[in-house]
């Protein structure tokens, strides 16, 4: 029995390389992100914008004619969940490139391996320092916080010149907005003005009258608030509640409608530091189609992370056509692994007009980002919905 | 074959590495005292290693001693793990059954604050860019594999011989192992400490195979999965954990057809298999080989 | 630290404290009865306020199996929380029968319990995002009526402010607190819970269907649980199927500061923690997720069975 079994397995083994894979048709694209454990807030924002991106680019003609799918397989929240789906992405799906993981953390965990396989990814909200070193196959769309804080700042000196006070707020244990705050921190004091306090939080926290007690406390004339939706919304709600009046930067984690229930009228005002804005700019005909089909099916605005993840897609759709061109072939008739290889090199060649704006990544894979914007909240009168109003 | 070892090379391993993790858990409760304070060790390993390969203090003693730093980071990181298990483990030892197992998760989430706290361990995006062992996931399972052979033979071992003996004592009845002249104290904190320093080392080899450290791997939820694993595996006996924490590793990945409601029939699963299998996988399996070998009996020989 | 600053850390930490206290009563109360810890405590409190948010809001967001699902029959608030605890009540009465009863009466390791229930959490929580999505749910503004949001008074020259919902929270919270304790020591039903805590041999040997006092105690932590949850998402939101799981831990290191399966001591825990906390110096606010858990390590080496738990009783 034991013999029969091992001359399966050896058969089996010769029979998958006596043949080079060729690509499959539709063409398969991995979407490696958050879709369960406590992520997934994060990573259902990203499904989304991946679901409308597939159905619009194909609409569109798909790679010159052939259609292309998207294989969805969940991270969770964790780094060996991670591994796990790029995995089954890279070797059961034989995807030519993946867009993932939905956490910086998990990006280093992860994205080593794809990048040892020889497997593009594009990382959709990866923003920590490093994660474009990981390798020559690793790539991103999220702009690295170090560029989009510092706008904000001098947004808010402009509208209120005498600003001198100012309490920095970050929830500690992301890693995202840790990164983000050291960079208000630095904006900060070039501009010659003073931290009066330094409070920090965990995203779990619901509760944070300690630290707006503290920045009540210290008299001062700017807040900065670094976290994710639900945290950071209510932590701008209990800073007006208890009676902050001064103006507020969000950083980019509030870059959400998600907030707008969360402070609810309170989110009014709010100064927010946007890689991405829905409305910025008019003339953009694919940030329009964008939010067209988003609004069509959610009836609201895209958020960024849905904004970023459909800039992934399109960078994988667009550099695939790239390839076509430049080997006279058609992907479904090449082999995989010539396929990957091509793909990162065109991936890095050209720029692309996404939602974002004019965007390229360059050799490292590190994307360059034309548009930033700066971005005040304005609430509707039902104070459950509202709309970011473009500043800068 | 190949291409399976690529594919799932990285879960067999895993399968591996979470089964030591759950055998880290066996040796204090070989002598009856519940501790989930794995994780911690678990961290504290990882994050030894991630500092000793990345940090530019130790960038000459890497360059000087090439792969050696691995079997370096294992000893510290072992060392380490003893040291702490000692400074907690002979105050909290005197505390037993659900007191215990709270006052080390107390101990795992305070020291998880700690990580999140210092310069050293980066923060919250940790350390990354971990040093390599193996190009492959799979070919990890040259560490671990062997370490799990070990800690077969050395759990082997340890239930014959004299301080395996004094641990089941304790397990049975502390008063009455103290009359018998053994020395509780002594003996539950050095089981403690062993189960410390295996989780301790295999943080340490599973910082470069997960390439990256970080204060998200040593927290309240790993200690209760690892409860779980000695439990479902069965805590009477070293398979029953080894058992337990390949197979509910393995659990998600193998339910990962089943797409959004995966995790809920996981869930499922515990439940029954806690209802259905009180000795757990382990007990079941014994059930199953006494019964086969009555009923072989029965048929007069074998089949 | 000035007088005002006292008081208003003080003002803090019993408002937050007086959550953590009716979370913990529900995982002591099942302590006390089973000796054991029901780690669903955290996804139950999650499902209360998914409950109530659906009886009274009901509109559901853009993922999961319901999205864009619109209730139009709206309960007022007052009437939502209690069918929505009660709700959350009958949750626990599934728990115990699914996931307790049947291995206590297959008579297995009194720890699989931990396993199972952990499993059923795991059912729980997955269950709520297969069908509503990991979004934020919000009530209204204007749940509990149109009020200032915080009422604020000087001490001396300082302000101290308030949140009018953390007021009303801790109120509720008391209100609850008080009719809980009437009816453990007033009542009947309340009287044999207490005997059944104390020895279930005896107390069935007195006549006391103890199957029921098991149901009437998991009924009653549920409700409790899910009270919890509706008020914190009443102030906070309800961020998502995992929002419980912050509770579930903090509970745990305040039930055991109280003394496990002491019901006073859950109340006394849970403020002595939401004090902590609030006490916590604004330079050292990172740590101020490790004061529970430090408390809950340094109570344990000096005092394993609580500030008023009985010595301990050999339970698991």
């Amino acid at each position: 029995m034991k013999r029969v079994a091992i001359a399966a397995i050896s058969l089996l083994a010769v029979a998958t390389v006596a043949q080079a894979e060729l690509v499959g048709k539709p063409i398969p694209i991995g979407i490696g992100v958050a879709q369960t454990s406590n992520v997934a807030l994060l990573g259902e924002e990203e499904v989304n914008g991946a679901k409308i991106a597939e159905k619009y680019f194909n609409d569109n003609g798909g790679i010159n004619g052939t259609p292309f799918k998207l294989i969805f397989q969940d991270t969770g929240g964790d780094e060996a969940g991670a591994i796990n789906s790029f995995q089954n992405l890279m070797n059961r799906d034989k995807v030519v490139g993946i867009v993932g993981p939905t956490l910086s953390q998990q990006a280093f965990s992860a994205d080593p391996i794809a990048n040892r396989a020889k497997v593009p990814v594009i990382g959709p909200s990866n923003t920590a320092k490093g994660i474009p070193q990981i390798g020559e196959y690793v790539g991103r769309v999220s702009a690295p916080v170090a560029v989009v804080a510092p706008n904000a700042v001098k947004q808010a000196l402009k509208e209120h010149p005498n600003i001198k006070k100012v309490a920095v707020l970050y929830a500690q244990n992301d890693a995202f907005n840790t990164s983000e705050s050291g960079t208000f921190q630095e904006t900060v004091k070039k501009m010659g003005l003073q931290i009066a306090t330094i409070q920090k939080f965990q995203t779990t926290d619901t509760d944070f009258t300690t630290q707006v007690t503290a920045v009540l406390g210290a008299n001062v004339d700017l807040a900065i608030v670094s976290g994710l939706s639900a945290d950071g919304g209510n932590l701008v709600k209990q800073l007006r509640q208890l009676g902050y009046k001064g103006p507020i930067i969000g950083g980019n984690g509030l870059n959400t409608v998600n907030i707008f229930p969360v402070c609810g009228q309170y989110c009014d005002g709010i100064l927010i530091a946007q890689a991405y804005s829905p409305s910025a700019d008019p003339k953009n005909a694919i940030n329009n189609a964008l939010v067209k089909a988003y609004r069509d099916k959610y009836k609201k605005d895209p958020p960024q992370f849905t904004a970023q993840t459909f800039t992934a897609v399109q960078v994988f759709v667009e550099a695939l056509k790239k390839v076509e061109a430049a080997t006279k072939k058609k992907i479904t008739q090449m082999e995989l692994a010539k396929v990957r290889e091509e793909l990162n090199k065109q991936i890095r060649v050209g720029t692309y007009i996404t939602p974002l704006g004019k965007i390229s990544l360059d050799h490292e894979g590190e994307i360059h980002q034309e548009n930033f914007y700066v971005a005040k909240i304005k609430m509707n009168p039902d104070n459950k919905t509202g709309k970011y109003i473009y500043v800068k | 074959m190949e291409e399976f070892l690529q594919n799932s090379g990285f879960l067999i391993v895993t399968m591996v590495q979470q089964s030591l993790l759950a055998m880290s858990l066996y040796y204090p409760l070989m002598a009856g005292q519940l501790s989930l304070a794995s994780p911690g060790f678990y961290a504290l390993g990882g994050y030894t290693a991630a500092i000793i390969g990345t940090h530019e203090f130790f960038t000459p003693l890497r360059e000087s001693i090439g792969w050696l730093a691995f079997p370096l980071e294992w000893l510290v990181a072992g060392v380490l793990s003893a040291i702490l298990a000692l400074i907690v483990g002979i105050p909290a030892l005197r505390l037993r059954g659900i007191y215990l197992a709270l006052a080390t998760i107390a101990f795992v989430e305070i020291l998880r604050v700690l990580c999140l706290n210092l310069t050293i361990t980066g923060g919250a995006i940790g350390i990354f860019d971990v040093p390599q062992l193996f190009e492959s996931r799979w070919s990890y399972i040259w560490i671990f594999g062997p370490l799990l052979v070990m800690m077969l033979f050395f759990s082997y071992r340890l239930e014959k011989s004299r301080t395996g003996r004094a641990f089941q004592a304790i397990r049975e009845d502390e008063l009455a192992a103290d009359s018998m002249g053994i020395n509780p104290t002594r003996y539950k904190v050095l089981a403690f400490v062993i189960g410390a320093v295996l989780a301790g080392i295999v943080g340490a080899m599973s910082a470069p195979f997960l390439n990256t450290w970080n204060a998200r791997q040593g927290t309240f939820d790993a200690s209760i999965a690892y409860l779980a694993y000695v439990l479902i595996g069965g805590s009477r006996s070293i398979w029953g954990p080894l058992l337990g924490g390949a197979m509910l590793s393995a659990l998600p990945e193998v339910l990962r057809p089943l797409k959004d409601s995966r995790l809920i029939i996981n869930g499922l699963v515990l439940v029954f298999a806690s209802i259905y299998m009180p000795k757990g996988i382990a007990g079941v399996i014994s059930r199953l080989k006494r019964s086969l070998t009555w009923k072989s009996r029965k048929n007069g020989g074998e089949a | 630290m000035g007088t005002a600053q006292f008081i208003q850390n003080f003002l803090n930490g019993i408002s937050i404290g007086s959550v953590y206290a009716i979370f913990a009563l529900g995982y002591t109360l099942v302590f006390s009865i089973l000796g054991i810890i029901n780690f669903a405590h955290g996804a139950v409190f999650t499902l209360g306020a998914y409950f109530t948010y659906t009886l009274t809001v009901g509109q559901f967001g853009i993922n999961g199996l319901l999205a864009g699902l619109t209730i139009d029959n709206h309960l007022p608030f007052y009437l939502a929380i209690i069918i929505g605890s009660t709700l959350a009540g009958l949750v626990g009465v599934l728990l115990e029968r699914l996931a307790f009863k049947p291995l206590r009466s297959r008579g297995g390791d009194q720890l699989l319990a931990l396993v199972s229930s952990l499993g059923v959490a795991l059912v729980l929580v997955n269950a709520i995002q297969y069908l509503v999505g990991a979004e934020i749910y919000t009530f209204p503004a204007e749940v509990y009526g149109t009020m200032k949001p915080a009422i604020m008074f000087k001490v001396g020259e300082q302000p101290v402010v308030i949140r009018t919902v953390q007021v009303i929270i801790f109120a509720v919270c008391m209100f609850v607190l008080a009719i809980l304790g009437f009816l453990i020591s007033r009542t009947r039903i309340g009287k044999a819970l207490q005997a059944v805590a104390e020895n279930q041999a005896t107390a069935s040997l007195l006549g006391i269907n103890v199957d029921r006092i098991i149901l009437f105690t998991f009924f009653l932590s549920g409700f409790l649980g899910g009270m919890a949850g509706t008020l914190v998402g009443t102030s906070f939101g309800i961020a998502g199927p995992y929002f419980g799981v912050t509770y579930g831990l903090k509970g745990l290191a305040v039930i055991v500061l109280g003394g496990l399966g002491s019901i006073p001591g859950a109340v006394l825990g849970g403020m002595v923690i939401g004090l902590a906390e609030a006490f916590v110096p604004a330079d050292y606010s990172a740590y101020k997720e490790a004061v529970a858990f430090a408390f809950l390590f340094i109570i344990l080496l000096l005092r394993p069975q609580g500030l008023l738990g009985r010595p301990m009783i050999q339970k698991v």
